[in-house]
């Protein structure tokens, strides 16, 4: 899959990585993966970014990755469903972080050899690259770049997509940047 | 009128979606509580076999799964 990378992806893939080293992350999360995207330059989903307001929002975006990775990673819908069993994430994780300290549900390394591997991708991330390759083969096109990144992550439900969604950020308005009109309307005009 | 609604709301609570989300979120919650209590345990010098017997596991899966290399 990786030969089939751009440049731009490689340096997402790249960025993620040194995004999770620098967040002493057990492994590399589909949040590295958007960190590193919106490092982004003079890419094409940088282009994305840009043309959907997302980098005068980064810091509310980051605030909202935050927020999750010091949830044990639990989306807002997630957060929502444990509401409906009684569980209230966020009074577990305050009274767990008066105890062991701020960001203690957040992921942290596992104690490991110094010479150990390099982190690996979490299942996550795994399926993000996944799907980006199921992305291009389905448009027919053969390289993939990180707008496709950016669109495989929009489109696997969790954390990651929702704070994506709740700054713009969705599938369809990404294709909608990337192809125009959109697959819909693509295929009602071809109907 | 109300009853129908209440009806409907209380058919939404048995979306299935809703349930296995929080199950998934449940697991994911523990994965990191325990994390956080194994590591509490053994930095108050916590035996492997006292925090196994406590979280009712061998000692074996619980070295398996935090200990150092």
């Amino acid at each position: 899959m990786f030969e089939r990378f751009t440049r731009s992806a490689e340096d997402v893939v790249k960025g993620a990585l040194d995004h999770a080293d620098r967040a002493g992350s057990r492994r590399v999360e589909s949040a590295h993966l958007l960190r590193a995207l919106l490092d982004g330059e003079g890419s094409r989903g940088a282009f994305v970014l840009v043309a959907l307001g997302v980098p005068e929002r980064r810091a509310s975006l980051e605030r909202a990755l935050d927020l999750s990775r010091r949830r044990a990673g639990l989306s807002g819908a997630d957060s929502r469903a444990l509401a409906e069993l009684g569980i209230d994430v966020e009074a577990v994780v305050s009274r767990v972080e008066d105890v062991h300290g701020e960001g203690a549900l957040a992921d942290r390394p596992r104690p490991r050899s110094l010479f150990g591997p390099r982190r690996p991708f979490g299942k996550e991330a795994k399926d993000v690259l996944t799907r980006s390759l199921r992305i291009v083969t389905a448009r027919g096109e053969r390289r993939i770049g990180d707008e496709h990144l950016l669109l495989a992550l929009t489109t696997h439900p969790g954390a990651v997509a929702e704070a994506l969604a709740d700054h713009g950020v969705t599938h369809a308005s990404v294709e909608r940047i990337l192809y125009g009109e959109g697959e819909d309307r693509g295929q009602a005009k071809a109907g | 009128m109300t009853e129908a609604t209440d009806l409907a709301e209380r058919a939404g609570d048995r979306d299935p979606r809703i349930g296995l989300r929080a199950v998934a979120a449940l697991r994911r919650l523990l994965e990191q509580l325990e994390a956080v209590q194994v590591r509490s345990a053994r930095n108050q010098g916590w035996s492997w076999q006292e925090i196994a017997a406590e979280l009712g596991v061998s000692r074996q899966a619980v070295h398996k799964k935090y200990g150092r290399q």
